[in-house]
């Protein structure tokens, strides 16, 4: 059985200027495995990763056919069942970390809090757990990250723990919203390595959001490619090069290369077609 | 050489203490060519252009533009001017469009037409009836756009780019960098551009300065970077983290 | 109708006019969704209408005394809200009065948000020895007690309705400096500011066509958020006998007259408290309300 299945989703905003529909009608199944999810911004992608969580702020509205997580029933599950499955067992690490760590709290504070209080551990058991978290991503001087505040970190650091935050109650799902795209190209691929491995190690599914086609290729095993709130393409990463459909051979072709030609470069056609 | 950069170093007051964000950096830009500087953030690269354009403290060395030092009057904005990263801070969120883009003519007392402003707006690829939209109206290429025709207004010589396709979705980024190497083919622009990827440094420029940690690390030509021709480690290391933007074999 | 409507919502508008008139329309849309600032909208709209038509709406002249009916309670034929201690009805004495309370009101809120706005701006614009000056002389003026300031500034200048409304402003104007403060220092280091500078812009222009447009929303919205304290302080100069001077009917007066009867004749005192309290809220309510459709941050969107 797979882990996440979605029939038929559907994100709309009601607005001043008319509705709006973010995410129009995606269906999908996971398993323990990782799925990208790619497209341009307004593509819906990021209202999919937070559809999933229920984490839609009004006007918006969520609809679908389908949405079990492990046989629970997300559409109908009130909102203390939503909360008891928001970390412990789907994570999300969002893209930038200065605004998804608390700015006035150490960094060992937050990564201890959740398990003091949740797992009620003690204070030497929590510190403990997070350390070892922290040394799991690969951080170097865990003490001291765990005294810093987040502004003494840099972006890769900072991602880094946000990764920690995350995978400490051992989730089986965690969505990734371009976690690697506030970093450097050096540092995002180590980062990029870092959550690959746990990943792998922990067996969890992995939805990976992304507005870039060349790493989702290298990092997913399947990828979603959006359109206007539709997928329009379905296929498994190493295909992507071959991809089918002309909206993600545009978004390959239209990329600079080094060593390439000045000439002027491919534009994007769009079809009216593909958003039908 | 219309640009010449020597011993450059900026140098901030953080919390009382002294942060060099830019050490001793030389380099010289020709006329009408196209230059990049490529490293990671906290490298320095855009501090050099806020330098230039006075917005950044210059603690030692010199910027000499056609010859002359430079001095941040009125005659220079006619001389220089920059397109920042983030479209959607770039713009005045309160004021349309028409505003934006008449706001340097009626600085310099320049006469305000209808058509000149129509007219810039159609150099950039936007329809004229864009004329009164705001800005949150407008997607972030269309936004950029408006940056550049907006730059582009008191007809500079040279333009400094700061990222500026580097919050675009990459079709978008494809207009941009091809909307700029037309305006630049078609005014004989001057360009000086940051970014840290390198296939777009790559496809814009002439030649290269790599930085790292404030200080120039490697001046590469395009034929030295295309053929992976580094002699530094650190070149060498940004080279390789870029494979997946290499010409595919 | 509908034609208008759809020439407000043109994306693609052909003038200025258009442009602005339809984002106000928008910012119209967005006020309406709100219930509570639609009352205080409605409440607002009910004392311009009182104060505008007040001799129309008034059913004696709130001056003329009639001792024979003096103190009747509320629901009295022919005086409705009751009568004072000097047969005065009550109900055109409140009419009348929302003249008095607007036009403090306005006067102060065209004169002390203009003086905040300028001098926050340039303090947070220039920084350096001009911000630490004007921050300083803000504080001097946040330091006194409101009350206290107004009453020692009337004390000088007499009593009368103008004076209240100077004493008003002058201790009005700091809050709105230390706004606008706050607000041009996190606009002064956009790129936007950057890109006019770059243009070859001067501070003047810069402030005055950049800055200011950034701080008018929260100064406005504290505006209305002040207009009730505004009422509050004209009615207490009043009530101490400071302010507006008798016969002229204003509320803070009108309590202060009420203050003898209290616990007999309850409804001297608490029809106007009531009129200051409704007065009140309606401004609160709208100024939340304008909040959540002028605030830049959450319009940018």
């Amino acid at each position: 059985m797979s882990l996440l299945s979605v029939k038929n989703l559907r994100v709309s905003f009601d607005t001043e200027t008319g509705r709006v529909d973010a995410v129009r009608g995606v269906s999908f199944s996971l398993g323990r495995e990782r799925l990208g999810i790619v497209g341009e911004s307004g593509s819906g992608k990021t209202m999919t990763g937070r559809a999933l969580l229920r984490l839609i702020r009004p006007p918006g509205q969520i609809a679908a056919d389908e949405m079990r997580f492990d046989g629970i029933d997300l559409l109908q599950a009130s909102e203390k069942t939503m909360r008891s499955l928001r970390g412990p067992r789907i994570s999300m690490v969002m893209q930038d970390p200065k605004y998804s760590l608390n700015p006035v709290m150490r960094v060992g504070a937050q990564l201890t809090e959740g398990l003091r209080l949740r797992d009620r551990l003690s204070k030497p058991a929590a510190y403990a757990k997070a350390l070892e978290a922290l040394i799991a991503v690969q951080i170097r001087d865990p003490e001291r990250v765990m005294q810093a505040y987040p502004h003494e970190l840099s972006g890769g650091m900072g991602q880094r723990v946000m990764i920690a935050m995350m995978l400490i109650p051992n989730p089986d799902l965690l969505i990734a919203d371009e976690p690697t795209s506030a970093l450097d190209v050096t540092v995002q691929a180590e980062v990029l390595k870092i959550l690959d491995d746990l990943v792998r190690a922990r067996g969890m599914g992995l939805i990976f959001i992304s507005h870039d086609l060349r790493l989702v290729a290298r990092f997913c095993d399947r990828v979603l490619v959006m359109y206007k709130g539709k997928i329009v393409e379905e296929l498994a990463a190493k295909d992507l090069l071959q991809a089918k459909h002309p909206y993600t051979q545009g978004l390959l072709n239209c990329l600079p290369r080094i060593g390439g030609p000045r000439s002027m470069l491919p534009s994007l056609e769009r079809d009216a077609s593909w958003a039908g | 050489m219309l640009i010449e950069i020597e011993n450059l170093s900026v140098t901030f007051t953080a919390q009382g203490k002294p942060l060099r964000a830019v050490q001793e950096v030389s380099f010289a830009v020709a006329a009408k060519s196209a230059f990049g500087l490529v490293g990671e953030s906290g490298s320095g690269k855009s501090t050099i252009l806020r330098a230039i354009c006075g917005l950044a403290p210059i603690s030692g060395g010199s910027i000499r533009i056609a010859g002359e030092t430079i001095r941040h009057d009125r005659a220079f904005s006619r001389q220089v001017q920059m397109v920042f990263q983030d479209p959607y801070a770039s713009l005045h969120p309160r004021h349309s469009i028409d505003r934006t883009l008449s706001e340097p003519l009626a600085i310099h007392g320049l006469p305000l037409s209808e058509s000149r402003i129509q007219q810039a707006l159609t150099d950039v690829g936007l329809p004229a009836n864009f004329r009164f939209r705001y800005p949150h109206q407008l997607s972030g290429g269309q936004r950029q756009r408006v940056a550049i025709a907006r730059a582009l207004m008191l007809e500079p010589k040279i333009l400094l780019l700061d990222e500026p396709t580097s919050a675009l979705d990459a079709s978008v980024q494809a207009e941009t960098l091809n909307l700029l190497s037309r305006l630049r083919a078609e005014r004989g622009l001057t360009f000086l551009m940051v970014s840290h990827d390198l296939a777009v440094i790559d496809h814009m420029c002439d030649r290269i300065l790599v930085m790292q940690h404030g200080r120039s690390v490697e001046s590469l030509s395009r034929q030295a970077l295309a053929s992976g021709q580094m002699t530094t480690a650190y070149a060498r290391s940004l080279f390789a983290a870029s494979a997946d933007r290499m010409l595919p074999p | 109708m509908s034609g208008l409507i759809t020439w407000l919502r043109d994306p693609n508008p052909a003038s200025r006019m258009q442009s602005r008139l339809g984002q106000s329309y928008l910012n119209w849309l967005r006020l309406r969704r709100n219930p509570l600032a639609m009352i205080g909208l409605c409440i607002t709209l009910v004392l311009l209408f009182a104060a505008l038509f007040a001799p129309l709406l008034a059913p004696h002249d709130p001056i003329t005394q009639d001792l024979g009916r003096r103190l009747l309670p509320p629901l009295t034929a022919g005086n409705l809200l009751g009568t004072d201690d000097f047969g005065r009805d009550i109900l055109s004495r409140i009419l009348y009065g929302s003249r008095t309370t607007l036009y403090i009101v306005l006067l102060v809120i065209l004169t002390a948000p203009v003086a905040g706005l300028i001098i926050g701006t340039v303090a947070g614009y220039f920084g350096g020895w001009t911000d630490i000056a004007l921050m300083r002389l803000t504080d001097i003026f946040l330091a006194f007690p409101k009350l206290i300031l107004a009453l020692a500034l009337v004390a000088v200048l007499g009593p009368g309705i103008e004076n209240a409304v100077l004493a008003i402003a002058l201790t009005a104007w700091p809050p709105y400096a230390r706004v606008a403060r706050a607000e041009t220092l996190t606009v002064r280091s956009s790129d936007y500011i950057a890109a006019v500078k770059l243009q070859g812009a001067g501070p003047i222009r810069v402030i005055w066509g950049h800055i200011i447009p950034m701080c008018l929303p929260s100064v406005i919205i504290r505006v209305t958020l002040d207009m009730a304290g505004v009422i509050l302080t004209a009615a207490g100069l009043g009530f101490l006998g400071l302010g507006v001077q008798p016969p002229l009917p204003e509320w803070g007066l009108m309590i202060s007259a009420g203050r003898k009867y209290l616990f007999e004749q309850w409804w001297v005192a608490t029809m106007p408290g009531l009129a200051i309290f409704i007065v009140s809220l309606g401004f609160n309510l709208l100024g939340d309300g304008l909040r959540d459709v002028l605030d830049p941050k959450s319009t940018s969107k």
